[in-house]
């Protein structure tokens, strides 16, 4: 056995908690984690079941803290796993999870799966069994600030068209701002018009507000492939940010990993609370609209449907604001079969639109959006999430649905009341 | 002779087994414990434990739809079961005789018989659609089956026995539920007990985050 | 589906020892021979057991001067018992003595068990000899690398559903009905008598589950069951198992459809007088037990003597039979020999898949990687 085994082996026993063994005690096969997971579902491929993705965790748990399994090792039986596992387990691992948490919301035990495979992905990217796409995008947060590559340097060229547009100066560096805001380098490149809407909506509210130089990406591709480190890392420089602005919130954008990277893993990451409170980019503007801050004028009749990204909502617990919101802009709005906290992922979360490999898997498993959103009767799908969105875009462009995405800050900032003045 | 080893020291034995084993294995769970959660909560996390011990034991929707079998089955075995083990006469008269010292309100005889019939009904066809349904097929280890078989087992032998007529029979039964409590505790027959757990410790950190799990 | 068969297995073994070892409280009591207990009834039978023959309709049978023997004697002339009056008020309470009771004793005794006996040896020498002629009908086209799914997970679980229970009550039933010929000689009386009580508990708890099983089949099979055009050519033609050429079939053929009505209409009469005897709380009185009885023996042994056909072309019988009721799926090549029309059907719809994808689609490939693992790659 190879070092690298040797230390995931090692996290992998130190991964095992007092949740994991109760999970792996209460588990009787039943099987119907497999039912709510859209990669089984969709493919009806077994080895998709959502357990069975824990099998390398589950043989560890097995000899260490079972009796059959410690006599098994002392009779030489030992059916820990070893670097095959890890092979095998990778694309199960990586390619056909999105972290989403359905699984874990139907377990008649009440398994958490989810998080027992985040833990499981800190083992196996140890052990070097993980995905280029992820490894790459991991190194690029790490060298140049984000998974995509974008510079501050790109950022503020964003930022100028944004200010030239709306004739709006963004704050930069701007100490003791209320809000710090952080985006995702997704919304800085391919959806501008998020920063556009943020900035007016928050002009509008007259937000005390700044983003950083320091650090504006909100993503957190080390949560992802499972690299303590590297998540420690991204998530400690919005956070020295942010306390060195002193600021009192850290806006997280729509982007839902980040969301969950930044509000509930990041003081577990760095090892203590933050100086700050985190708040999701809907959650504040249902504050501001509540608090009349944030004034609405008109709304949209087309029909439309809301896609609840996982990381937001299931795992993130803002599961009311983005409705409450899409009712105050649009009068057609209408819930899909499962919606809200048991809505389908889009099957690119988990690092899985980062994953090259997993294209032919993710835009097959799709087809469960898909068929959610033709049940819907609907052509315009809103959501809140910018890799959501363009795995969205992808998956109706693979199957030629003649489907519009939109991202509801946007809608929102549309039907921004104009300024008398 | 023999049947007097498992009328008494057998008995005893296996019970304490069972009683023991429990206890071990729950506080080796507990006592791994768990990290320390730095993070925000939006709400308490006892309320959400408690809320989600009851709710899971209602369907959502992937299971109503798409898990009927193991739904129904499932409901049919664990009541059934629960219902003929605590609440029929012979066993409660053998649980006051030997444990408690006291008995309660039993089922009527056709009770007894029919929540029987429900339980073997449950569970032959949990059994049988282990073995047959591709994902519980990939997924069972001989654990699963071992329980499985052995539960069947105690409850065979306890229909054979239903004429209370034979010590035989009734020594038989009485042998394979000492077995059954010898091996429970180290088998995934364990989930009666961590269910409990497993259920709170989700329940507490999806309210932590605002989620009704 | 083996696993409960072999469960019972094991525990009429453990059964048989415990009860060698333990004693029980009941044949200890019965044990006790040579005491001399004066039994006025057992007396009085023993004399209406002696007259072998019943006297001829019309002629008055001479008589005994025992006022027992000659009450029966008048029973015999009417035919049916006298009625009287009484303040116990329920089913058959004013009858003393049931004129058809004996009658049914002699079919139980005379006929149903040696037939029922003959019939099922019977059953297994022509299935033996049907082996050693006919041999295993083999796929002619030889096994193919192709599958198609014949019947879901949840259509497996409820054959083996049914079939595990049917084997249970067959097999507690025939315990009941030969032990005293055939187990008793074998076991001994103490034995045989905890094995007895056990079938019946066994048999009773169990006949009721029957019935939902049957339900469960009826309803998932029932549409696939209609007997279609085809069928009557199929019947002409012995199902090719007499003649050597292919006989077109859809999903079931005409002999797998006759056997799910016979399981239908015949099971559900071994069910439901199974029902009226177990529960001799609705009203019935022994007239209709007694023919509930003749009714469920007859039943039953039709369906045994069926099923052990049907067992035997599942399993050894024929080539490409049993996978499609184990894994779910059947063998291209078999299905295009018996049920072609169905194959075709599938064909068409591109319903075809690879041995590979059906053995892992059906989770029968213990955790094999679909991509090869990198381990290997790299060595």
């Amino acid at each position: 056995m190879n070092d690298r085994i040797e230390a995931a082996l090692s996290e992998l026993r130190n991964q095992i908690d007092a949740r994991v063994s109760s999970y792996f005690s209460s588990c009787v096969h039943c099987g119907l984690c497999a039912e709510a997971c859209h990669f089984h579902v969709e493919t009806g491929d077994p080895r998709y079941t959502p357990i069975y993705k824990l099998e390398p965790m589950r043989k560890l748990w097995r000899q260490e803290h079972t009796l059959s399994g410690r006599l098994g090792k002392m009779l030489g039986r030992s059916s820990g796993p070893d670097e095959r596992d890890f092979a095998d387990w990778e694309e199960l691992v990586y390619d056909s999870c999105n972290l989403c948490g359905r699984c874990s919301m139907v377990c008649p035990v009440g398994i958490d799966i989810t998080y027992m495979l985040r833990k499981q992905r800190e083992a196996f990217y140890l052990s070097g069994y993980t995905p280029d796409g992820m490894q790459k995008a991991l190194q690029r947060t790490l060298d140049i600030g984000s998974p995509m590559g974008v510079t501050l340097k790109t950022l503020k060229a964003t930022l100028a068209h944004v200010e030239k547009a709306s004739g709006l100066t963004i704050p930069i560096d701007c100490e003791g701002a209320e809000y710090m805001a952080l985006f995702s380098s997704m919304e800085v490149v391919n959806f501008p018009e998020y920063i556009g809407s943020v900035t007016r909506i928050f002009d509008a509210a007259g937000l005390s507000w700044t983003i950083s130089s320091e650090a504006f990406e909100a993503t957190n591709a080390g949560i992802q492939i499972g690299s303590r480190d590297g998540a420690r890392e991204i998530v400690s420089r919005a956070v020295n940010a942010a306390e060195q602005l002193g600021v009192k919130y850290l806006i997280s954008p729509e982007c839902g990993h980040a969301y969950t990277a930044i509000r509930w893993e990041g003081p577990n990451l760095i090892g203590r609370p933050y100086k700050f409170k985190v708040i999701h980019i809907l959650e504040l503007l249902e504050q501001l609209q509540r608090e009349g801050r944030l004034k609405l004028n008109g709304k949209s009749d087309t029909p439309m449907t809301l896609h609840d990204p996982c990381q937001i909502v299931r795992r993130g617990g803002v599961v009311d604001p983005p409705r409450n919101l899409l009712h105050q802009v649009a009068s057609g709005f209408v819930e899909t079969t499962d919606h809200g906290s048991m809505n389908f992922c889009c099957g690119g979360g988990g690092g899985v639109s980062a994953n090259e490999r997993a294209e032919e898997l993710r835009l097959r498993v799709f087809g469960r959006k898909k068929k959610q959103f033709e049940e819907s009767g609907v052509n315009t799908v809103v959501t809140a999430c910018a890799n959501c969105r363009i795995v969205l875009e992808e998956g109706l462009e693979h199957y030629e649905m003649d489907t519009e995405v939109i991202g509801l800050t946007e809608l929102v900032a549309e039907y921004l009341e104009q300024g008398i003045d | 002779m023999i049947g007097n080893f498992i009328d008494g020291p057998l008995w005893y034995f296996s019970l304490g087994v069972f009683l023991l084993g429990v206890a071990w294995r729950l506080i080796a769970i507990v006592r791994i414990g768990v990290a320390v959660d730095f993070s925000e909560p939006r709400n308490g996390g006892s309320g959400g434990a408690l809320r989600t011990l009851f709710s899971r034991s209602l369907p959502r929707r992937p299971v109503i739809t798409r898990g009927k079998v193991q739904l129904v089955a499932g409901y049919m075995f664990h009541l059934g079961l629960f219902a003929l083990l605590f609440l029929a006469q012979p066993h409660v008269e053998f649980i006051s005789e030997r444990i408690t010292g006291f008995g309660w309100v039993t089922l009527p005889h056709w009770g007894f018989i029919l929540v029987s019939e429900v339980a073997f009904a449950g569970l032959l066809l949990l059994l049988l659609y282990r073995l047959m349904n591709p994902v519980t097929r990939l997924i069972s280890d001989t654990g699963d089956y071992t329980a499985s078989l052995l539960v069947f087992l105690v409850m065979l032998s306890g229909c054979l026995a239903l004429a209370q007529a034979y010590e035989g029979l009734r020594l038989l039964h009485l042998l394979l539920a000492e077995l059954l409590l010898i091996y429970f505790p180290f088998s995934t027959l364990m989930h009666a007990f961590t269910f409990a757990i497993s259920r709170g410790y989700t329940g507490a950190s999806m309210a932590r985050k605002g989620v009704n799990a | 589906m083996c696993r409960p068969a072999s469960g019972m297995v094991i525990l009429l073994v453990l059964i048989t020892l415990l009860a060698t070892f333990s004693g029980s409280s009941v044949s200890a009591q019965t044990r006790q021979e040579g005491i001399q207990i004066p039994n006025p009834g057992a007396d009085l039978w023993r004399e209406v057991r002696k007259r072998q023959q019943p006297a001829a309709p019309g002629v008055k049978a001479p008589m005994s001067g025992a006022p027992g023997v000659d009450l029966w004697a008048e029973i015999e002339q009417t035919g049916r018992a006298p009625v009287g009056t009484t303040q116990i008020k329920s089913v058959d309470s004013g009858m003393l003595i049931n004129a058809i009771g004996d009658e049914w004793r002699r079919f139980r005794m005379e006929r149903l068990i040696p037939y029922a006996g003959y019939a099922i040896a019977g059953m297994f020498v022509f299935v033996v000899l049907f082996y050693l002629i006919r041999g295993r009908v083999p796929i002619h086209a030889g096994p193919s690398d192709k599958r198609l799914l014949r019947y879901s997970a949840y259509e497996r679980t409820i054959h083996w559903f049914i079939a595990s229970i049917f084997l249970f009550l067959a097999l507690t039933g025939l315990t009941m009905l030969l032990g005293r010929s055939l187990l008793i000689p074998l076991l001994g009386p103490e034995i045989f008598s905890i094995l007895a009580s056990a079938s019946k508990e066994g048999h009773n708890l169990f006949g009721p589950l029957f019935l939902l099983a049957l339900a469960l089949v009826f309803f998932r099979f029932v549409r696939r069951n209609i007997y279609q055009r085809g069928d009557l050519t199929w019947l002409l033609r012995g199902g090719g198992v007499i003649g050597k050429k292919h006989v077109p079939s859809n999903f079931f053929n005409m002999g797998e459809k006759s056997m799910f009505w016979m399981l239908v209409l015949v099971g559900g009469v071994t069910a439901i007088s199974g029902v009226i005897l177990v529960f001799p709380v609705l009203g019935q009185g022994r007239e209709i037990m007694a023919l509930s009885h003749v009714a469920h023996g007859i039943t039953a042994l039709v369906m045994i003597l069926v099923i052990i056909g049907h067992i035997y072309i599942g399993t050894i019988g024929m080539e490409g039979a049993l996978e499609g009721m184990t894994t779910g799926y059947c063998d291209l090549n078999w299905a295009r020999e018996h049920h072609d029309w169905w194959a075709e059907r599938c064909e068409n719809n591109g319903e075809v898949v690879t041995v590979e994808d059906a053995h892992g689609a059906e989770g029968f490939a213990p955790g094999a990687p679909k991509r090869q693992s990198i381990v290997e790659a790299g060595e």
